[in-house]
C-alpha cells in the first residue's frame, strides 16, 4: 500500500505562503479529487506532485520512493492539463507516442500501445489527424490517451474538463470514472467544480487558502462537514447560513430574526458541549418542503416562514430566492411539474438535517 | 442603393489606383536596374533615357561572368550570408527563449532594449570595427565578417523571436517535460517546429541584411574575400562609372535573396499553434 504521500509539504512564492503545511496520503488505486475555489493552492499541490513546481519544504513520496527532488520523468506519473497542451505539429498518434519515443521504446511496442489506448478512447479513426482538426472533446481524449499510453503509476489531472461544454463534461465525467475502474491506477484530480468531485471521487480533499479543510468520502463531506467552508462549498445549490443564537434552558432552540426553531435531540446533545451561544445555522436548499407533503408532519419538521422573491420553475421542483426575516436564502422544493409558482408563507424544514456552526471559528458544532 | 453601389465601385477603383501607384514606385527602380543591365554603353550614357524599347545586349553579363571574380564574390556572399543567418538564428533563438521563459526584473526592458542596438547604423561601427580587426590582423577573413553580421543581426532576431516564443503556451513545454523530454529535446522537438514561422521571418531579415551590407564588407575584406556588393562597386573606376555592368551585377545580386525568401516564406503558415490549447 504505497500510493502517493505528501509529508509536511510547504510552498511559498516569495513572501506569499501558498501552502503553509500539508500532510496528505493517497492510497494506491484510489481516485482522489482535490477541490477548492481558485487560488486555494490545489493546482500548486498537483504541480508539486508532478515535479513542475519545487516544494519549499517537506517530502513527497510516490510508490514508496522519495521523489521530492526528482525530475518529473523519474516520478512515474502522467498528467492531463486543463488546456490539453497537445503538440500542434504532431498528429494524434504522434502526440500519444511522444513519451514512448523519447524513452526509446521499440517501434512495434509503441504502435501497439497507441493502438490499444486509441481503441479504449475511441480515437482509432483520428490517429492521423492534427489537434487543430479535432473537436474539444476529441482533443480532451487525446490528452488522456497521451497519459494512458505511459501506463504510469499515478495519473494527475489539472481541471481537465473545464474547457468543455456542460453536456460533454458530464459524458467525460462518466468516461473518466469508467477509465479509472479499468486502469485501477492512483488518480489525483484537481477541480473547482464540486459536482465533478462528488460524482467521481473515492475521496475528496477540500482546500481553502492553502489549508486542507476536510478529507473524506463524498457522503461524509456532504453529510457531516467539518466546518462552515466545507458545508458551503459542497452541495449545489450551496447551503444557506443564518445568524442565530441559542436560547432556552429546558428545550434548546435557535432564534434569529424571523425564526425560532427547536433543536433536534442530536444537536441538543452537541450544543451542551459547546459554550458559545452565538451560532450560524446551516440549511441546505433541498431540505425545505411545503406543508402537507407526505411524511413531513413528524415533530422533526419545524415550520419556518419564507418571504418568496422569485420562484423559478425547473420541472419537478422549484428554486426559491427567498428571505427568512431579512436574511436571504435559496430553497429547492419538490412540488411536481404541474404546480403553480410557490408563494410566501409557512414552509417546513427538516431539523434533523440542520447544521450548527460556531459563528466565530466556523467549526461545526454538530 | 444605387448611390451606395456607385460609391462602393469608386472606392474599389481608388483602392486599386493607389495600389498601382505604390507598385509603380516600388517597381520602377527595379526596372531601371534590370533594363540598364541589358543596355550597351552608348544607350546608358544617352542624355534622353530610353525606357522600354531598345535592342538588348548580354555584353555586360558576359563581361561580369568572364572577366571579373564574380564566382568568388558570389561564393563569399553565400558563405557569409548563410553562416551569419545560421548563427543568428541559433543564438538568437536561445537568447529569446531564455528571455521569454525566465522571470527576472526588467526582463521586458532587456528584450525591448536589444532593439536599441539595432538602431545604430553599421556606418558608425565601421571605423572602430576596422581598427579592431586590423589590430588583431584579422582583416580579409570571411569569419570576421560572419561574426560582425551575426552580432549586428542578433538584437533584431532576439526581439522578433522573443515575441514568437511568448505566444507558445508554457503548458506545451510542461507536457513535454512530463513526457520525459530533456531541455534540449523540449527546444528542438517541441518548440522549434512551432517556431518555424518566427525563424523564417527572422531568417529573411537576417539574410537580406547580411547579403546587402556594404560598408563593413568594403572595409573588412580584401581581393579574395570581397562580397558581391563590394564587387559591384569595383565598376566605379577612375575613368568613370560603368553603369551597365553595375546594374547587371545588381540584377544578379537580387536573385539569391529572392530564392531564399521564396523558400523561407513557405514556412510562414499562420496559426501553426492553433489547436494546441483550448477548444
Amino acid at each position: 500500500m504505497h500510493g502517493v504521500k505528501l509529508s509536511g509539504v510547504t510552498k511559498a512564492f516569495g513572501a506569499t505562503n501558498v501552502i503553509p503545511m500539508m500532510d496528505l496520503h493517497f492510497d494506491e488505486g484510489e481516485f482522489v479529487v482535490i477541490v477548492g475555489p481558485s487560488g486555494c493552492g490545489k493546482s500548486t499541490t498537483l504541480r508539486m506532485i508532478a515535479g513542475l513546481e519545487p516544494v519549499s519544504g517537506g517530502q513527497i513520496f510516490i510508490g514508496g520512493k522519495d521523489v521530492t527532488w526528482a525530475p518529473p520523468k523519474e516520478r512515474d506519473i502522467a498528467m492531463v492539463f486543463q488546456s490539453y497542451a497537445l503538440y500542434p505539429h504532431m498528429n494524434v498518434a504522434g502526440n500519444m507516442s511522444f513519451a514512448l519515443r523519447l524513452a526509446g521504446r521499440p517501434k512495434d511496442e509503441v504502435a501497439n500501445r497507441v493502438r490499444k489506448a486509441a481503441e479504449l478512447l475511441e480515437l482509432t479513426e483520428y490517429l492521423d489527424r492534427r489537434p487543430r482538426d479535432l473537436s474539444g472533446g476529441q482533443r480532451q481524449r487525446v490528452a488522456m490517451g497521451r497519459a494512458i499510453v505511459r501506463d504510469a503509476y499515478c495519473f494527475l489531472f489539472d481541471e481537465p474538463l473545464s474547457n468543455l461544454d456542460a453536456k460533454l463534461r458530464s459524458t467525460m465525467r462518466t468516461e473518466l470514472a469508467i477509465l479509472h475502474k479499468r486502469l485501477k491506477r492512483t488518480m489525483i484530480y484537481v477541480t473547482h467544480d464540486q459536482i465533478e468531485a462528488m460524482t467521481m471521487a473515492d475521496r475528496i480533499v477540500i482546500m481553502d487558502k492553502g489549508i486542507i479543510q476536510q478529507v473524506g468520502t463524498p457522503r461524509a463531506v456532504y453529510n457531516s462537514p467539518d466546518n462552515r467552508f466545507v458545508a458551503g462549498f459542497i452541495g449545489s445549490p450551496s447551503m444557506n447560513f443564518l445568524e442565530a443564537e441559542l436560547a432556552g434552558s429546558d428545550e434548546l432552540r435557535v432564534c434569529g430574526k424571523g425564526f425560532d426553531i427547536p433543536l433536534s435531540p442530536k444537536l441538543r446533545a452537541a450544543t451542551e458541549r459547546n459554550s458559545s451561544r452565538e451560532v450560524a445555522i446551516g440549511l441546505r436548499p433541498e431540505h425545505f418542503s411545503i406543508k402537507g407533503a407526505g411524511g413531513s408532519q413528524s415533530s422533526l419538521f419545524a415550520p419556518i416562514n419564507l418571504t418568496v422573491d422569485v420562484a423559478e420553475y425547473i420541472g419537478s421542483s422549484q428554486f426559491l430566492a427567498a428571505r427568512i426575516g431579512d436574511q436571504p436564502i435559496t430553497a429547492s422544493i419538490e412540488v411536481g411539474p404541474d404546480s403553480a409558482p410557490l408563494e410566501s408563507g409557512e414552509y417546513l424544514f427538516d431539523t434533523n438535517r440542520m447544521y450548527l456552526f460556531n459563528r466565530k471559528t466556523g467549526a461545526a458544532i454538530a | 442603393m444605387i448611390g451606395q453601389a456607385i460609391g462602393g465601385r469608386q472606392a474599389v477603383i481608388m483602392h486599386y489606383a493607389s495600389l498601382a501607384v505604390l507598385a509603380l514606385i516600388t517597381l520602377m527602380p527595379i526596372w531601371v536596374m534590370v533594363s540598364t543591365g541589358f543596355k550597351n554603353d552608348v544607350l546608358v550614357q544617352q542624355k534622353e533615357p530610353v525606357w522600354f524599347f531598345f535592342v538588348p545586349t548580354l555584353g555586360n553579363y558576359e563581361y561580369i561572368m568572364t572577366r571579373g571574380n564574380f564566382d568568388v564574390y558570389l561564393w563569399n556572399s553565400i558563405i557569409v550570408g548563410t553562416l551569419s543567418t545560421f548563427f543568428t538564428l541559433l543564438f538568437g533563438g536561445f537568447c529569446a527563449y531564455a528571455l521569454a521563459r525566465t522571470e527576472f526584473r526588467g526582463r521586458v526592458l532587456v528584450a525591448n532594449s536589444t532593439l536599441l542596438v539595432r538602431m545604430v547604423p553599421p556606418a558608425v561601427l565601421a571605423v572602430p570595427a576596422f581598427a579592431m580587426v586590423v589590430n588583431f590582423g584579422l582583416n580579409n577573413d570571411l569569419a570576421v565578417l560572419t561574426f560582425f553580421y551575426t552580432a549586428l543581426n542578433l538584437p533584431f532576431a532576439i526581439w522578433l523571436l522573443f515575441g514568437f516564443f511568448k505566444q507558445i503556451p508554457v503548458e506545451l513545454e510542461e507536457a513535454a517535460i512530463i513526457d520525459g523530454a530533456t531541455p534540449l529535446q523540449v527546444y528542438f522537438r517541441v518548440l522549434l517546429p512551432l517556431m518555424k514561422s518566427g525563424y523564417a521571418v527572422a531568417g529573411i531579415f537576417t539574410f537580406r541584411i547580411a547579403w546587402n551590407e556594404f560598408i563593413l564588407a568594403l572595409l573588412l575584406t580584401g581581393r579574395k574575400t570581397r562580397t558581391l556588393p563590394v564587387g559591384a562597386s569595383g565598376f566605379i573606376t577612375d575613368t568613370g562609372v560603368e553603369w551597365g555592368r553595375i546594374m547587371a551585377m545588381g540584377t544578379l545580386i537580387v536573385i539569391p535573396p529572392l530564392i531564399f525568401t521564396f523558400f523561407a516564406a513557405r514556412q510562414i503558415i499562420a496559426g501553426m499553434t492553433a489547436g494546441a490549447v483550448k477548444g
